[in-house]
């Protein structure tokens, strides 16, 4: 390469900085900064005067809504880990696949709620709303790849990325083209209105739904990758793309599997999402994107089951922590720094543990 | 046929699509020229005329190139045409039957403005054929266009869009053209507020003869400023030529303001701090090759510590307080401490995170980001950035009696700091840092081996590219003269790399050009504000698969992006040389695919 | 070679410099508009001179594209109904005034200090602009369009910007007024209600990171505590947010009787619902942007009992002007209004319309004179005007709704379009600046 002699010139031009070790002192330093805050923020948060702390309900209350908008985020993740397993890319608009499916089933749901079936045949109903919005989600999901995705397989890894950000971009102000600006009301059947008692623990009923489907659609992903054969090349893939095709596995057809099943994680997640918030908007898919995109690099992205530890973990983060570490440095409106935190939270895993919770690391490019 | 059909039936769901997103029915009342070209017309034609220009790509076969002939180009565009005519006419005719309020119930566009724009009050069934025959017709314009002969096709071309773009710009030429006192009423109507026909001939007639003496000078030029692309990657060469262009560019754009007048002065203003923005970001992206998605982090920095240094006030619900941190230094003093302060945090923050591999650091830098953006709005900081309620009364920059708010002072501004980014960019480019970035841009782990420390060109390129994006965003400050959350956005991130991109990356010329197109168009043409995330959620699509190297490439840079079709790209270039083809319309492009 | 060119280069761009800088001449202050320019009188900021037959124009900088556009379509409405009726009628056809008519230009504050920028430059480059009706929002105003028109002597006048900043001592521009209350108004009777209707004793405030929501708050809180209440809590979210239940039940902790949150429409539907779940006991209080058809079917079942404060349209309809002319044609018209502030833009309107007339010089050949200075000091002397949103007087810094009615609507009898009739506020009071804290 022509370039080595000059870049060794200017290497010791800048030894001076080059060799101190900047990396490790930052890193130290921000370290201690951090372990500095965790403790002693939940230590002051937690020995507050009695008037003015948190009471035990408090926190159990937090766990509940924690974990609701855990699952959500974990089916979200589930996408992102797939895609990047397969591709190694990250699906930026991957959020806007979820929007997708919740907006299209709106529409549904809004006509069934006028016609009476909604909550006339409620199980049925919602069945149709599952399907309308996992076929919506996996259609924006296989046309993103054939579209946006596909050409550019070889590219830079950075290509797609930025193709990736421009189809969020599109598909977010199409849907606000088509269908306005405007929150749409997403109607809840009445057998979903209300609340159980659990274990002494008061849930809401949308609330267990969306775990109780979140955790059964994790486990048949978790067969359908492990058991079934077109998972195993789905694996094999994962492993290695070039010896998968030489074993005669059709990459192509893999690769758009692997988007239909992330698209249809994205439309029962679009459902329990609008079911949870009862509101769907062409804006919405953005943030839990991203969210869901932290958690699944907080569970070790590629991996299954850290995409769902990781989106369960973050839910608990964002209900828990604002109040647990803010509140006792006398930080005012602790959840105003809420997306900061799930920021902060992404960096340091990435800093810290790059692998994640459960993954083998390799984000770091040495 | 079937590949004809195919693409036909795909420009007929653009149009559909067009339709239905609001870009048809919003605009049948934005007269182009006269009465009879509109906005909403234009809309519906174009589509089956790119796709008759498309589906006459001529093919490449055992390494020949076949173009079709005349007669056959003309069938397959109207084959094309009619095919995206009988898609989009279907989608009338079903509206018209099922009925426009019912399909308005949920497409909030398809509205009876634009069902009134495509029946004219016709029987449906008339209407449709009139559609299926508008579209063939295009499609066989399209298609001919291409089989036209070179010394026709450049003067038809330029003179189309030149004066579609006068027709565009009819909110701001009659402004400037008033400033000038200049009589406009031959050019632009009154009444439509477009061209009028007369006008539009003029200005065609002028396009299409300046592209033919450009095409006549074009061969002498080319020898004259010839870019040589295997010695010196960074920038043009100084010849006499250049030299003298650069000068009367230089004429132009130091008149500009009091030419053109306010308007287009603060347009301009705008366009130049994000072309500063832009020329920060080329550094981390293009230069270095890492994706930051988080730029605004710099330009939030840089903006608000500008504000904190001069002794800006906050913003309360009463009136105003001073921040808990106030100095009160001149504009001149405190912007080489915000560049300090932009470097400082540059490496700050780059030292834990530049180690990891490119997309992560994109969505690390993403989230920073974001973290910004929450931070200067929260409680917590209000007392010293002002919250939701923000800053006022930021420094003008004056020098003596003489501030930089009005847009055609800040133009002067502006252009100082961009041209002084631009020379120190382009220095840096050249330098052996620049060769350095090249080096682990092109292959980290070689670079490494070499005995680069990525590390710290790493850490040098993102402090660099923070420091200028800073700039740009003290300049902004003063531009606005007030500071509220709401202009910082994760938008300004993707709109700064939308111009990088769009430009080329890597290249200065491109950042010029992607900040012209990318923020002087939207600013220019605000009718469409609605549909300007929409169109650049497009472009950086369209872009990256069609063209990724950008409007003006980086020459070196844009091998890299086609690493695989160099030989092809050799081979095409040739091509191109034989037939005096621009660059622009070489089968470069379709390499990529 | 190289070195003797670059010298050249800059040797001629600094004769360039020198010669551009003496040729150009500043249009400095005196817009001397289009025809004559023969009138010189000693306004400060110039006349603008408008020849016969040619239309008074007057422009508008609301917010017309993207989520907020429903505010600023509504206004301008209001102000182009106020042209209509020069003639005495609402018939869709435009009176004159002076024998002229009103030419309307729009542009577009974008709701934000760009938008506002880009827009005051565009209207204050224009000659010809007499006024100017806006801005929609007050980031776009403060500091910003404020500043860009007073500069040229152009009025500002606007029918929706509430935010107390904007007529406070240190930020008002001489130029800038407005027909829309001032939140401290609001606010206080909001934080009276509170106190004094509902027994409350602890109220939390939830704001957004708009500048409106955050002024109204605080306005609220400073109220409640001068009258002897305590504030718990002063959160902030993010409108774009969905899940809102952990920063609920945080407040909650706090069991404040009365919860305020006077976001948008989205994000306050959401509150609504969950915080009915989380904390049934507590009563809610919102505000006009949350005030609209929107969240009545957003929010269901979850607005009976919330209490939203606005401008006491019930005022509007003394007289039975509103409810039985304006309101039919403004449907007939526009269709269904999208706020209530096309009330204060027909009152800015009409306010200009009349100054106008009272300062405009008519000369012998039809043409126009309109002293830039006169016309503003005579918005500014408007004092006891009967409007439709009120007695309108305008204060020395610009505030022209000097007493305000706010009333407080019991959901779901909300005065909005699928609102449960009857839709009478539950309780309305009237102050002027000089009563609140």
């Amino acid at each position: 390469m022509a370039s080595s002699g000059p870049a060794r010139a200017v290497d010791t031009q800048l030894s001076g900085f080059a060799t101190l070790p900047w990396r490790k002192i930052i890193l130290g330093i921000l370290g201690a900064t951090i372990s500095f805050v965790v403790v002693v923020g939940a230590f002051k948060t937690l020995t507050l005067p009695q008037a003015e702390r948190y009471s035990g309900d408090f926190w159990v209350d937090q766990v509940v809504n924690g974990l609701g908008q855990g699952a959500i985020l974990a089916l979200i993740a589930l996408g992102y880990t797939l895609v990047y397993g397969i591709l190694r890319m990250i699906n930026f608009a991957h959020g806007e696949v979820f929007m997708a499916g919740s907006f299209i089933s709106f529409f549904f749901a809004d006509a069934y709620l006028e016609s009476g079936f909604l909550n006339n045949q409620p199980y049925t109903a919602l069945l149709i709303l599952f399907v309308v919005s996992i076929a919506a989600s996996t259609l924006v999901a296989v046309l993103l790849e054939r579209i946006a995705y596909r050409p550019l397989r070889n590219a830079p890894r950075l290509v797609p990325l930025i193709t990736a950000i421009g189809a969020s971009l599109f598909l977010q102000n199409a849907f606000r083209g088509f269908f306005g600006a405007q929150p749409r009301g997403y109607p809840l059947p009445d057998i979903l209105r209300g609340s159980i008692e659990l274990f002494g623990i008061k849930v809401s009923k949308v609330q267990l739904l969306v775990f109780i489907t979140a955790i059964v659609a994790m486990l048949v992903l978790q067969a359908f990758v492990n058991r079934s054969r077109t998972g195993r090349s789905m694996r094999a893939v994962a492993e290695d793309s070039e010896i998968a095709s030489l074993m005669g596995i059709d990459v192509d057809r893999i690769v758009v599997i692997t988007f239909v099943v992330g698209g249809i994680l994205a439309g029962i997640a679009g459902v329990l999402f609008a079911l949870t918030f009862e509101q769907v908007q062409f804006t919405m898919g953005f943030k839990p994107g991203i969210a869901a995109f932290t958690a699944a690099v907080l569970g070790g992205i590629g991996s299954i089951g850290g995409a769902a530890l990781g989106g369960f973990v973050l839910g608990l983060l964002q209900a828990m922590g604002p109040p647990l570490l803010l509140t006792g440095f006398g930080i005012p409106s602790p959840f105003s720094l809420k997306d900061a935190f799930v920021f902060l939270i992404l960096i340091l895993v990435l800093v810290f543990r790059p692998g994640g919770l459960l993954g083998s690391g390799e984000a770091e490019k040495v | 046929m079937r590949a004809e059909v195919r693409i036909g039936a795909i420009a007929g769901v653009v149009t559909i699509f067009l339709a239905a997103v609001g870009l048809i029915g919003d605009f049948t009342n934005l007269n182009l020229i006269g009465e009879q070209v509109t906005f909403a017309g234009l809309m519906l034609v174009l589509p089956p005329l790119l796709a008759g220009y498309v589906a006459t790509t001529p093919r490449i076969e055992a390494g020949q190139v076949i173009e079709a002939t005349r007669a056959r180009a003309a069938m397959v565009g109207a084959v094309t045409g009619a095919s995206a005519g009988v898609v989009f006419a279907a989608f009338v005719v079903f509206v018209d039957v099922f009925g426009v309020e019912r399909v308005r119930a949920i497409f909030l566009n398809i509205s009876p403005v634009l069902m009134d724009f495509l029946l004219r009050g016709r029987p449906v069934l008339v209407a449709a054929a009139i559609l299926v025959a508008i579209s063939t017709i295009s499609g066989t314009a399209g298609a001919s266009y291409r089989v036209l002969p070179d010394a026709a096709r450049r003067p038809l071309g330029t003179a189309v869009w030149v004066t579609l773009l006068f027709g565009f710009l009819q909110r701001i030429i009659p402004i400037a053209l008033d400033q000038l006192d200049v009589e406009r009423d031959w050019l632009y109507s009154k009444v439509t507020r477009g061209l009028t026909w007369p006008g539009a001939i003029i200005v065609a007639a002028l396009a299409a003869g300046a592209s033919v003496l450009k095409q006549h000078r074009g061969a002498a030029m080319r020898r004259a400023v010839s870019i040589r692309p295997s010695s010196d990657g960074g920038g043009p060469r100084l010849t006499p030529v250049n030299a003298l262009l650069l000068l009367v560019g230089l004429a132009v754009v130091f008149v500009a303001p009091h030419v053109v007048g306010s308007v287009i002065s603060e347009v301009l203003g705008t366009i130049m701090v994000f072309a500063l923005l832009g020329i920060g970001l080329n550094i981390v992206v293009g230069y270095a090759g890492l994706l930051d998605l988080g730029y605004v982090f710099f330009f939030t920095l840089g903006a608000y510590s500008l504000a904190l240094l001069t002794g800006a006030t906050l913003n309360t619900f009463v009136g105003s307080s001073a921040p808990v941190i106030a100095l009160d230094l001149n504009f001149y003093v405190a912007i080489p401490v915000v560049v300090a302060i932009a470097a400082f945090a540059g490496v700050l923050i780059g030292a834990p995170v530049l180690r990891l591999r490119g997309d992560y650091l994109a969505l690390v830098t993403l989230g920073l980001g974001e973290m910004i953006v929450v931070l200067v709005t929260s409680p917590w900081l209000t007392p010293l950035v002002g919250g939701p309620q923000g800053m006022r009364d930021i420094t003008n920059a004056a020098i003596g009696n003489f501030g930089f708010r009005d847009p055609k002072h800040f133009y002067y501004l502006a252009f100082a700091f961009v041209a002084l980014a631009l020379f120190v960019s382009w220095r840096l480019a050249n330098s052996r840092i620049g060769r350095a970035w090249t080096a682990l841009r092109e292959d980290e782990q070689v670079a490494d081996a070499m005995g680069v420390s990525t590390t710290s060109y790493k850490l040098l390129a993102f402090a660099m590219g923070g420091a200028i994006g800073s700039v740009g965003g003290a300049l902004f400050a003063v531009k606005i003269g007030s500071l509220t959350p709401a202009s910082f956005t994760v938008l300004v991130s993707i709109q700064v790399l939308g111009i990088v991109i769009l430009g080329g990356i890597g290249s200065l010329p491109g950042v010029i050009t992607g900040s012209l197109v990318l923020v002087g168009l939207p600013g220019l043409l605000r009718e469409f504000e609605e549909y300007r995330l929409l169109a650049y959620g497009a472009a950086l699509v369209a872009v990256m698969l069609l063209r990724p190297q950008g409007l003006v490439p980086n020459v070196r840079r844009s091998r890299e992006l086609h690493e695989e079709d160099r030989e092809q790209d050799k081979w095409a270039g040739d091509i191109a040389a034989d037939e005096h083809v621009a660059p622009g319309i070489s089968p470069l492009g379709e390499g990529a695919g | 070679m190289k070195r003797r060119s670059w010298l050249t280069v800059v040797a001629t761009v600094a004769v360039l410099a020198l010669v551009a800088s003496a040729c150009s001449n500043d249009d400095s202050g005196g817009g001397s508009g289009g025809g004559g320019g023969t009138d010189t009188t000693s306004d400060e900021f110039g006349t603008v001179e408008i020849a016969a037959g040619e239309p008074i124009n007057i422009g508008t900088l609301l917010v017309i594209s993207g989520a907020d556009a429903t505010l600023g379509l509504d206004s301008q409405h209001g102000a182009e109904l106020a042209a209509d009726y020069l003639d005495g009628t609402f018939d869709a056809t435009p009176g004159q005034l002076l024998g002229h008519d009103i030419k309307w230009t729009h542009e577009d504050d974008l709701c934000s200090a760009e938008g506002g920028q880009a827009g005051a430059t565009a209207l204050a480059a224009d000659p010809s602009i007499v006024a100017v009706i806006g801005t929609s929002c007050s980031s776009a105003a403060l500091g910003v369009a404020d500043t860009v028109t007073s500069e040229k002597g152009i009025l500002l006048f606007s029918p929706s910007n509430t935010n107390p900043a904007l007529t406070g001592e240190e930020a008002h521009q001489p130029f800038y007024a407005r027909t829309a209350h001032n939140d401290r108004i609001q606010g206080a009777i909001v934080a009276e209600f509170a106190l004094n209707e509902q027994g409350a004793t602890t109220m939390a405030t939830i704001h957004d990171e708009s500048p409106y929501t955050q002024g109204l708050t605080a306005a609220a809180a400073v109220n409640f505590e001068a009258g002897g209440g305590t504030v718990s809590v002063q959160e902030q979210i993010n409108s774009e947010d969905t899940d809102f239940k952990p920063l609920l039940r945080s407040i909650a902790e706090g069991n404040p009787d009365v919860l305020y949150a006077p976001v948008f429409v989205a994000a306050c539907s959401l509150i609504l619902k969950q915080a009915a779940d989380i904390m049934p006991d507590v009563t809610l209080m919102a505000s006009d942007g949350c005030l609209s058809s929107d969240t009545l079917k957003l929010a269901g079942d979850a607005v009976d009992g919330v209490f939203v404060s606005g401008p006491d349209v019930t005022v509007f309809q003394e007289g039975d002007f509103y409810s039985n002319e304006f309101i039919p044609a403004y449907k007939d018209q526009y269709g269904d209004p999208t706020s209530v502030f096309h009330a204060h833009a027909f009152d800015a309107a009409n306010v200009l319309f009349d100054a106008i007339e009272q300062v405009a010089v008519e000369n012998d050949d039809g043409s126009l004179s309109i002293g830039r200075t006169a016309l503003r000091d005579a918005v500014f002397a408007t004092s006891g005007y009967e409007g439709m949103t009120g007695i309108i007087t305008c204060t020395e810094l610009g505030d022209c709704a000097t007493d305000v009615t706010i009333g407080i609507f019991e959901g779901p009898n909300w005065p909005v379009e699928g609102g449960a009739k009857p839709d009478d506020p539950v309780y309305s009071d009237t102050k002027s600046l000089d009563d609140v804290a």
